[in-house]
């Protein structure tokens, strides 16, 4: 067995590329020394900014022997009467390279031929990775390239060296203008030139050595651990932020933590201004003291140990200068008056062929009038309407201009200093949340409406334009805001038909735009459609582990969207998972289904009911129809099943004793009836004959 | 040290590594980038070293003297290394020792920052580089200029001289610092600042701006069918700079941004073809 080690050395390499760069890496390797094969063991790995390793620590010398048959002439073909070699077979064996003894007779469809065994040894690993390696590292593939040499060669970042080591020798091969050599590099500061490295072991202790730990879980660790060092001495809180950690895990190769102080003057500046210029500006991290407020110290990790104190006055003096800046943009700001800021909307442009943002409020006036009506929160329509109108003036501040991540945070700021009621400025704050399905439930149920009627508007308009979308493509986030509108139903409970809102969307598009698309309003109707039903789909298997068949069975209405109430169904239905109860309810479902599934619509009519089974189910059915459907209407779901399995025994004898096939028309018509009544109240709640038991 | 001291030891420092010290150019630009020394050198196959002390206007980031980071006109220093140094990071960071920069105690970073110019249609991959939370540096592999893909690719550094000086001098403000001679930065810069931060923000007669940037973009390309690329690249600079101060004074609309960068790199990208056209004709390739 052999030990492989492999170093891309590379100029820093953007935090988000890095995990995807290794796994790359990592499955490339796997998958083509699993094609040839070159059996391993184990494989390690490990990156950081700087440096990608790949490690198989039991790897064969070299790859597996082969053994196949090769046929040659027919027997009739290589041996003539005298049963001597034919000329044809003299060349054959010449041309292979073998002896007569190695041949023997196999028998084929075509009769007997003569063929013989061609042993190959497998390639030695050596060799096989010197073409391999380069092959892999020409098929990685990046966000964004560059070219910086010769080689024309296009790589996320100039490569720095290409160590590749099988038992300590070099495995020769050159990529992008590079040759492979058993160097690598240590810390970026602390260490000069290339370092020899002979085996793993030396190369781990090397980088040791050289201030570079190449355990992502140790950096993280040691991150992890200062944090809550300085968290206990201070008796403070370092507010988690999990993007940070990961640009601080692989942005340093020796993360060494320090923590500083700034003017307390600057505390006058809202937490959310504060908070967002130390972590996008300055990657450091805001403190809160016990009672969750902020207090006038930072912490951040710096890629060397700070013994002269040198990493955190300066980064005193940045954050001060940061903050300055901060302070003028709010100032700036407030001196302006927010209000009159929409006529600058008309400059702002939404997008193509959909308009401005002044016209955006325009329709957000209507759709959040709608939604005030359709969830019965008539006390907030005045503060919405006004919401509605300049929860877009923010775009043109300044500080928005320079931190578009404050969008709706700072049109809130700003009306609140106007001293406007808390109902208007709060529902512009919160307006662009939640932004992902596993954000938390936001606080306000006015920002909860406008964030409806905001990603409403913006996925009918993308949509209209006919905005197409790929797995890979979603250029404006519409995906993301379908699955906020879904997480905002469900958190809020708000129990409306979503489709009726989304038609008022597209129409508003429709009459002020009809230039800018040419598809018809049941076409874009049918995307919205595909588009939530997928969402759907998506959001409950993940963020609500619900399964895929429950999800299916609860959405089988395609005339509306009461996204609430199939969400709950969804919950109600996985809650009697296993149950005898969910069992009946499926297997009635599908027989129900099964014997209707041909036939047209039918209707019960008195007269024609001759047994006294088929009378009883139908009396049956008419005294519980009505409750049923009240308690689905109340979105008792659970209670309604219990009320539909009631009739399980009548329904039973019905089967059991009358023939629903009835060769006389009127009777046929007349019990299909009776079940098509039990499928579609069924159906309010789930097709349950879509549940896999 | 003062800001001529580390204006003169970067001269020196880069001309031991071989390039030509150039002036400044003598018109308002956002970058160093936007001289014709980077602009069109960049463009063919001909090495090219060169550094020089550039001067930059962003009327948009004048704060009245006020904020100790942030002013209007700011000095750059600008070196191109064409075709790339293999040691290009090492030859960086041996300027800052050269400047007196302890680099083994002082957090220095090179942090994802892709530059672009939409308006010169040109862009690069690189980094901005950070000491101790401070931008000091923008190190940039340029892969296109006047929407030409480069080749061979030139590597740009170019140093915030204010935030060098600031650091090195460890003051709180750049205002504070010594320019040199008897000069304080405060001294030569503050009535400049305040002076054009009103100009820029709220003085600036906008349709005066409107009327000269249409004037000068004219003026461009008349002088691109005459095939004087040079003064044409001049007069895409002063649309630019007009740009800027309509910018700063909130005058100009996404769409129209728009329009004015797709003007601006349209005649770009007509001179530097031009550019490349002429040169390869003298067989300077």
């Amino acid at each position: 067995m052999s030990d492989f080690l492999f170093e891309l050395g590379i100029e820093e390499v953007p935090v988000s590329e890095i995990k995807n760069i290794m796994d790359q890496l990592k499955s490339k390797f796997i998958s083509k020394l699993k094609e040839i094969p070159v059996e391993f063991k184990s494989i390690e790995t490990a990156s950081t900014n700087r440096r990608f390793m790949i490690y198989f620590s039991n790897i064969k010398e070299k790859a597996d022997d082969t053994e196949e048959q090769v046929k040659g002439p027919s027997r009739a073909i290589a041996y003539d009467k005298d049963n001597q070699p034919t000329i044809a077979l003299k060349k054959f064996i010449e041309a292979n390279k073998i002896k007569q003894e190695d041949l023997f007779e196999i028998k084929t469809p075509k009769g007997l031929y003569i063929a013989f065994e061609r042993k190959t040894e497998g390639e030695k690993t050596k060799d096989i990775l010197s073409v391999m390696i380069p092959a892999i590292l020409k098929e990685i593939t990046f966000n964004k390239t560059m070219v910086w040499n010769s080689s024309r060669v296009p790589f996320v970042r100039p490569i720095k060296n290409l160590l590749a080591l099988i038992d300590g020798q070099i495995i020769e091969f050159e990529f992008a203008g590079i040759k492979a050599s058993n160097l690598t590099r240590g810390h970026s500061l602390l260490s000069e030139n290339f370092i020899k490295v002979h085996s793993f072991k030396d190369y781990c202790e090397v980088l040791y050595k050289n201030f570079v730990i190449i355990s992502e879980d140790e950096r993280k660790k040691k991150i992890v651990d200062e944090i809550v060092e300085v968290e206990e001495e201070f008796n403070v809180h370092v507010r988690p932020d999990t993007k940070m950690l990961e640009d601080y895990i692989y942005n340093n190769e020796y993360p060494v933590l320090f923590s500083g102080q700034f003017d307390k003057e600057y505390l006058e500046l809202p937490s959310e201004i504060i908070s967002t210029f130390m972590i996008n500006e300055k990657k450091l991290l805001p403190v809160l003291n016990k009672e969750n407020k902020l207090i006038n110290m930072f912490i951040g990790i710096s890629n060397i140990p700070d013994e002269n104190k040198h990493v955190v006055r300066g980064n005193e003096r940045v954050i001060k200068a940061t903050f300055e800046d901060a302070k003028f943009f709010w100032d700036n700001d407030r001196n302006d008056d927010f209000f009159a800021l929409k006529d600058s909307l008309k400059n702002v442009m939404f997008h193509q062929g959909l308009g401005n943002f002044y016209e955006k409020t325009d329709r957000l006036n209507t759709l959040i009038e709608q939604l005030v009506k359709d969830t019965g929160n008539n006390e907030l329509l005045e503060p919405l309407k006004e919401a509605a109108k300049i929860c877009k003036n923010d775009l043109v501040t300044r500080m928005v201009r320079e931190f578009p991540s404050l969008q709706g945070i700072m049109g809130g700021l700003y009306i609140k200093e106007t001293g406007k009621q808390k109902e208007i400025w709060d529902a512009v704050y919160w307006h662009y949340e939640p932004k992902g399905f596993s954000d938390k439930k936001m606080e306000s149920l006015g920002g909860a409406l406008l964030s409806l009627a905001d990603k409403i508007d913006n996925i009918c308009g993308f949509l209209y334009k006919g905005i197409k979308l790929s797995s890979s493509k979603d250029p404006y986030g519409i995906r993301r805001d379908a699955a906020a509108i879904i997480k905002t139903l469900k958190d809020f409970k708000l129990d409306f038909d979503l489709f009726k809102i989304i038609e008022i969307g597209i129409k508003q598009f429709q009459d002020n735009y009809p230039e800018s698309s040419d598809l018809s309003y049941n076409e874009i109707q049918k995307k919205t459609q595909h588009l939530f039903t997928s969402r759907i789909e998506n959001v409950f298997k993940e963020y609500l582990h619900v399964r895929y068949d429950i999800v299916n069975s609860v959405m089988n209405r395609k005339e509306e969207l009461p996204i609430y109430r199939i969400y709950l169904r969804a919950r109600e239905i996985s809650k009697i998972l296993s149950t005898d109860n969910l069992k009946h309810l499926i297997s009635l479902h599908k027989r129900l289904k099964n014997i209707i599934k041909d036939c047209d619509k039918c209707e019960v009519t008195a007269e024609n009911l001759v047994e006294k089974e088929e009378k009883l189910l139908f009396e049956i059915f008419n005294q519980t129809k009505d409750r049923i459907e009240s308690m689905i209407e109340k979105k008792e779901y659970t209670n309604a099943c219990s009320e539909i399995l009631e009739m399980k025994p009548v329904i039973d004898n019905f089967f059991e004793k009358v023939m629903v096939m009835a060769k006389e028309k009127e009777l046929k018509d007349n019990r299909i009836a009776l079940l098509q009544n039990l499928d579609k109240i069924l159906s309010k709640i789930a097709d349950f004959s879509l549940i896999v038991e | 040290m003062s800001l001529q001291n580390i204006i003169l030891k970067l001269q020196e420092y880069w001309a031991d590594n071989g390039c030509y010290i150039a002036s400044g150019y003598d018109n308002e630009v956002g970058a160093g980038t936007m001289t014709p020394d980077t602009f069109f050198r960049v463009l063919g196959k001909k090495p090219w070293r060169v550094a020089y002390w550039q001067p930059s206007r962003r009327p948009d980031d004048g704060r009245y003297a006020e904020n100790p980071n942030r002013v209007q006109k700011h000095n750059q220093f600008q070196v191109i290394l064409k075709p790339i140094p293999r040691n290009g990071q090492t030859l960086y960071l041996r300027s800052l020792q050269y400047l007196g920069i302890d680099i083994r105690s002082h957090d220095i970073k090179f942090d994802e920052d892709n530059w672009a110019s939409p308006s010169l249609g040109a862009w690069g991959v690189g980094w901005q580089v950070m000491c101790d939370g401070l931008e000091i540096s923008q190190f940039t592999y340029f892969q296109q200029a006047g929407g030409i893909d480069l080749n061979p690719n030139s590597l740009e550094i170019t140093y915030g001289v204010e935030r060098l000086a600031a650091f090195l001098d460890v003051k709180r403000s750049i205002y504070d610092l010594e320019w040199g001679g008897q000069a304080t930065y405060a001294d030569l810069r503050t009535e400049e600042e305040k002076q054009f931060s009103i100009y820029n923000f709220e003085f600036a007669d906008v349709e005066f701006l409107r009327n000269v940037y249409l004037q000068y973009k004219k003026e461009a390309h008349r002088l691109v069918e005459a095939n004087l690329y040079l003064p044409a690249f001049d007069y895409v600079l002063k649309c630019s700079h007009a740009f800027n101060i309509l910018d700063a004074r909130k005058a100009v609309s996404v769409a129209e941004r728009n329009t004015f960068m797709a003007n601006m790199r349209e005649l770009a990208g007509i001179i530097a073809k031009q550019y490349i056209n002429h040169t390869e004709d003298r067989g300077e390739e």
